[in-house]
């Protein structure tokens, strides 16, 4: 097996990247349609939405996390990668409740430890693959 | 839910998951050299093509239901592709990711339920 690359180039990292720009891209496209949103009949497309310049931020984190998600793939298995990437699932509804203001439901709470468990567990395969490259 | 909303949501995740494994395979005929430029765009074209569909879809579905009665179905895509990969990419399967991945959808689930 061939070494694992370091430095921006590691899989890890641009696994925590793609996550983190699916992060921002969420709350910025939140923000940029609620800024835009009208009662016009044709909104529903979303297509309005583009007036917002942070609707375009959003859209280009959305490319640049697909990218880096392309390069994981590269390095490490579906079966481990995917439910890793789904960390999103916690962080999109931490920063609603940090940045938007918005509330979290005691059962939300259990929801949000639940995944984080899963991803301790999926996680330790990962550090495995690591020893044997 | 009627027959051709159950149909429709299933199409998304099917397509979504089919999406994920054709882009996974793309990238891993990078790693080998004696694969073609060809293949390698092939795949990654019927990758993004895929999960095109999947995402008109599903824009298609959040026009007529809520996303916190959608959500979930998307959850279940971990599940899906833990198994799908392990099937079809051949990936190795073991207990702790099964259980890692259903404790992840489950709170997934969870999470989405208002």
């Amino acid at each position: 097996m061939e070494n694992r690359p370091s430095g921006w180039r590691d899989p890890q990292l641009q696994l925590a990247l793609s996550v983190l720009c699916v992060l921002f891209s969420e709350l910025l496209l939140k923000r940029g349609a609620s800024d835009t949103a009208s009662a016009a009949s044709w909104s529903w497309t979303g297509i309005n939405s583009l007036a917002s310049p942070l609707v375009w931020w959003g859209i280009l984190l959305v490319i640049a996390s697909f990218l880096s998600w392309l390069y994981v793939l590269k390095y490490i298995p579906l079966t481990i990668a995917f439910p890793l990437s789904r960390v999103v699932d916690v962080l999109v509804p931490l920063s609603c409740w940090i940045f938007l203001g918005e509330t979290i439901s005691a059962r939300r709470w259990c929801g949000i430890a639940l995944v984080v468990i899963g991803l301790a567990i999926v996680a330790k395969p990962v550090a495995r693959l690591e020893e044997r490259l | 839910m009627n027959l051709l909303a159950f149909f429709f949501i299933l199409t998304s995740l099917v397509t979504f998951v089919a999406g994920q494994l054709f882009l996974k395979r793309a990238m891993e005929s990078t790693m080998k050299s004696d694969r073609t430029r060809a293949r390698f765009i092939a795949l990654l074209g019927g990758g993004i093509f895929l999960m095109t569909i999947s995402f008109f879809l599903t824009l298609g579905l959040l026009q007529r239901f809520d996303l916190s009665y959608l959500y979930p179905f998307q959850g279940l895509s971990i599940i899906i592709i833990t198994f799908a990969a392990a099937i079809m990419l051949r990936e190795k399967l073991s207990f702790q990711l099964v259980a890692g991945s259903v404790l992840i959808t489950v709170g997934v689930v969870l999470v989405s339920l208002t």
